[in-house]
């Protein structure tokens, strides 16, 4: 853990702004990867690069290109979202949300897990209805993620997996504690992340 | 309160095996890119939805800084 200014140690980095962008990088990467190998427990596969790719290039462009802009564009809004929760979402459930108000590694694991919950529901009622249904030419992506190509409502909680899956490592690495807590994991184990 | 959080883990883990035991040993699974059962499916992603978040509780919970 390091130690800023502010009170306040994270379990990477010195600020709030460094550590939600390499949290959020890492929970990015990890709930992609795992999308992908959706296949592997037999349930649909969540290619979101392939998805944000059609989104800019259409379905017609070179299927290398469509992932590797579609990964970056995918990979950026991760970062962005990550982002906000740590700066902006964070602190509001702490807020408004009295008992997860002490910063404690299981409040911010809790936060983390609502903030999945909730880009599944912004994923699931606005992003893929209103923006991936009408690039398939529509009746492909049922209201709330009920329907997706072949895929009935397995479609809504592989979603809800994937988002819990970004949730679950944002909270857990996004972890700020009070400077003033004597243990922590480099303490206790002798490694750390600068 | 200890005990309380070790209660809340081991339900949401032990919630989340019973679910992805139902959905994955009683409804037939997809066969490449063919869905499966639909309830099968979702069960399967919402158990190990569960379990996920099991196993992060408990990894925050274990953290030192706790």
């Amino acid at each position: 853990m390091e130690e800023g200014d502010s009170g306040v140690k994270y379990l990477i980095g010195r600020s709030a702004g460094k550590s939600a962008v390499i949290a959020a990088f890492i929970a990015t990467h990890v709930a992609t990867m795992a999308g992908l190998w959706f296949g592997g427990v037999r349930l649909p596969q969540f290619n979101f690069n392939m998805l944000n790719g059609w989104l800019v290039l259409g379905l017609t462009a070179d299927p290398v290109q469509t992932f590797v802009i579609g990964g970056i564009i995918h990979y950026t809004s991760g970062i962005i979202w990550g982002v906000v929760f740590a700066l902006i979402v964070h602190p509001a459930f702490g807020r408004f949300i009295k008992p997860l108000a002490a910063l404690t590694p299981t409040n911010n694991y809790i936060k983390g897990v609502l903030w999945g919950l909730v880009l599944w529901v912004i994923s699931s009622a606005l992003w893929m209805p209103l923006l991936i249904d009408p690039l398939f030419g529509g009746g492909v992506v049922g209201p709330f993620l009920t329907k997706f190509g072949l895929n009935g409502v397995q479609a809504l909680f592989a979603n809800l997996l994937w988002h819990s899956i970004y949730g679950v490592n944002l909270g857990l690495l996004f972890n700020p504690t009070p400077a003033s807590t004597r243990s922590s994991w480099r303490g206790a184990s002798g490694v750390g992340v600068r | 309160m200890a005990q309380r959080t070790l209660l809340v883990y081991s339900g949401l883990f032990l919630l989340g095996l019973v679910l992805l035991a139902i959905g994955a040993l009683t409804h037939p699974y997809r066969v490449g890119n063919t869905p499966g059962s639909e309830a099968g499916e979702s069960l399967v992603a919402l158990g190990l939805t569960f379990v996920i978040v099991g196993i992060g509780y408990f990894l925050a919970w274990a953290n030192p800084a706790q």
